[in-house]
């Protein structure tokens, strides 16, 4: 199953259970402007089961931008990805809180969550709370968080290649969020 | 596996003995008159007993922490003597009471001024033995104050240097900071003091250790070390405790004052009485530990070996507030049987161009839970400042928690702020490795594991990582099935 969620157009669920070998693809937009507070909870009951889920936000007024995001591992054998990729401009405040749960005797469970965000100005301010808990021996689970600005040496170098600064600045932020947006022109 | 469980229970807690001294105690309970008691004992000034007594009215208001990761066991805050002290012979007041010697020579403590810790024929170490409430000696006082260096126990420091005492202490943890902190300033025994002065690199690695030895108490020390401006300093941090099967309460407040371009590493082997194979007894471990890098261009660097007590909740931070300031964190936390461990950092990030990198190591064995809880915070103005943070965690058996909880806040659109983690397990593959070439189970996941934690290890004063490596491999005794 695919499905293309954006903030503001439509309505995301705020539980999702996988059976055995079924998978989903979600991904979830929140646009420029929009402020909300996202709470979703995944259980992956049956074995095989495998969840693919990214999301990216764009946020460069005064918007809030909260998601919350629990996977919990009940059965052995279970996959779930996760990449969150968050902008934050002007006085915007976001923040990702993310739960993966792998329950006793989850053994070959596979979790992956990231979240990378990116601080555009001063008044900016980015929040990030990636959290594994884990009651499984056999597992291989990893998160990663980051949070930055955009690269002054790449930009730099665009803009002695010509590239006036104000482009160069999106298209650094376009790259930034490209791993997400390019999964919504396939999907589509 | 049922054997090697068999051995595990077997497997003796070295320093779990109890030494027989005769020891004078104030009443059980926590009240307004046990403070001053407290304080009539000590002789202390009346300024220090007004800071007990207000920290005391602001515990009394605070609810006590649920927060970590943790099944903390009920605490009854008046069923614990809060002073224990071993008895001085009034006519030999000077002399160090033989079984107390005994004890520390046990624990392999030099309190003579000749030897040194574990055997390791190296450098001279000085030594703060904190043995219940007290502090029993503080050797090679003479050769550093030779150098200015000033470090005593607590009580004398408050006697003998009252206007560094008071300027310093509850600077960096205030009494009201959390409901343990506040707990310990009202009724905080003995401790270290330590001030290097400026310019002045300290001659030799300075330690305390703290030995629990008293049933029915609790050990509330406070440690306050100032590191002038570009001074530097090595100091290390020990003990343990007899085995009960009661709880026993630990907490303690460290703080550190690192002026400019001083630099201060502080290290830990935490090894107070983890309680048995079943979870009965243990010392639960409640600590605030926090430094303060004030200067331009100053340095902390915190390293831990977390191998004992029931529950642990310790926190060692960095609040990098002077430009240019920057601090590390290196832990290991190996947790077996039932014990619990929840601990991390923060590091708050003020000043420019400040950095920091925190590694963490957790292990888990046996039914434990053990959790790795940090705060990296990037305010407005620090520009140019880093972090990066990985933790680590290794499973050992299917029973057993890691758990991860990182907070990262930041607000500066100058700052990178990098934190990864990962869990897994010793492979089979690795131990397949090792068997073939005829290494048994057992000593082919101590080896792992100090493969594992090495990096952490490598961090510790010699005397230390000796030590840490048999702690670790002990600890581990009967894991693998």
């Amino acid at each position: 199953m695919d499905s293309v969620y954006v903030i503001g157009r439509d309505a995301v669920p705020s539980y999702l259970r996988l059976d055995s070998g079924e998978s989903l693809r979600m991904t979830l937009v929140v646009p420029e402007g929009e402020s909300c507070r996202l709470a979703l909870e995944v259980d992956l009951d049956g074995p095989g089961a495998s969840l693919d889920l990214a999301g990216a936000s764009m946020s460069t007024g005064t918007e809030q931008v909260d998601i919350r995001v629990t996977v919990r591992h009940n059965v052995p054998g279970c996959r779930s990805e996760q990449l969150f990729k968050s902008v934050a401009g002007g006085s915007a405040k976001v923040s990702f809180d993310g739960l993966v749960y792998v329950a006793s005797g989850s053994v070959h469970t596979v979790a992956h969550q990231q979240n990378h965000s990116l601080l555009l100005s001063e008044g900016a301010v980015c929040e990030s709370r990636p959290q594994l808990e884990i009651y499984a021996d056999d597992v291989e689970c990893s998160h990663g968080a980051t949070t930055g600005y955009l690269n002054p040496e790449e930009l730099f170098y665009m803009r002695s290649r010509g590239i006036p600064e104000e482009q160069a600045r999106a298209m650094q932020v376009e790259a930034f969020l490209a791993p997400i947006y390019n999964r919504i022109d396939n999907d589509r | 596996m049922d054997d090697l469980l068999k051995d595990l229970t077997r497997q003796e807690y070295k320093e779990g003995f109890v030494t027989e001294v005769e020891q004078e105690f104030v009443p059980k309970g926590l009240s307004e008159d046990i403070i001053r008691l407290i304080s009539a004992k000590k002789q202390e000034p009346q300024w220090l007993l007004d800071f007990r007594l207000d920290a005391f009215r602001k515990w009394q208001k605070m609810p006590e922490p649920h927060w970590g990761h943790l099944k903390l066991p009920r605490i009854d805050y008046q069923d614990i003597i809060y002073y224990a002290a071993p008895k001085k012979d009034s006519e030999r007041p000077k002399e160090i009471d033989p079984a107390l010697m005994e004890t520390f020579d046990k624990l392999g403590i030099p309190l003579k001024e000749r030897e040194v810790l574990a055997g390791v024929k190296s450098k001279e170490v000085a030594v703060d033995a904190v043995f219940d409430s007290v502090s029993v000696t503080t050797t090679f006082r003479k050769t550093l104050a030779d150098k200015g260096i000033i470090f005593c126990s607590f009580s004398e420091a408050v006697r003998e240097h009252p206007d560094l005492v008071r300027k310093y202490l509850a600077t960096v943890v205030p009494a009201g900071d959390n409901f343990f902190a506040a707990l310990n300033s009202a009724v905080f025994s003995d401790g270290s003091f330590c001030y290097i002065p400026k310019g002045v690199e300290c001659p030799m690695e300075l330690s305390s250790y703290f030995r629990i030895n008293a049933a029915g108490t609790g050990q509330f020390e406070r440690t306050l070390i100032v590191a002038d401006e570009g001074s530097r300093l090595s100091y290390m941090e020990g003990c343990t405790a007899p085995m009960r099967d009661e709880n026993q309460l630990h907490a303690a407040v460290v703080e550190i004052i690192v002026e400019k371009d001083a630099d201060v590493k502080y290290s830990t082997v935490q090894n107070w009485y983890p309680g048995d194979a079943q979870g009965r007894g243990g010392i639960l471990n409640l600590v605030t530990k926090r430094g303060l890098c004030r200067g331009a261009g100053s340095h902390l660097s915190w390293t831990q070996v977390e191998t004992g007590s029931a529950v642990t909740w310790k926190y060692p931070s960095t609040v990098l507030m002077g430009d240019n300031s920057s601090s590390e964190f290196y832990s290991v936390a190996m947790t077996n049987n039932w014990q619990q461990a929840d601990t991390g950092t923060k590091m708050i990030h003020i000043g420019r161009n400040t950095r920091s990198r925190i590694v963490s190591k957790g292990i888990s064995a046996g039914h434990s839970q053990n959790s790795y809880r940090g705060l990296v915070r990037v305010n407005p103005g620090a520009v140019g400042a880093r972090n990066f943070s990985q933790c680590d965690s290794l499973l050992i058996g299917a029973q057993c928690g890691a758990h991860t909880f990182p907070v990262i806040m930041n607000r500066c659109p100058q700052a990178v702020v990098e934190h990864e983690a990962t869990t897994s397990k010793i492979s089979d593959d690795q131990l397949f490795y090792c068997g073939q070439r005829g290494i048994a189970p057992e000593d082919a996941t101590a080896l792992i594991v100090g493969g594992y934690a090495r990096e952490v290890l490598s961090r510790l004063p010699m005397e230390f990582a000796v030590e840490a490596q048999k702690l670790l491999s002990l600890s581990l005794e009967g894991a693998v099935g």
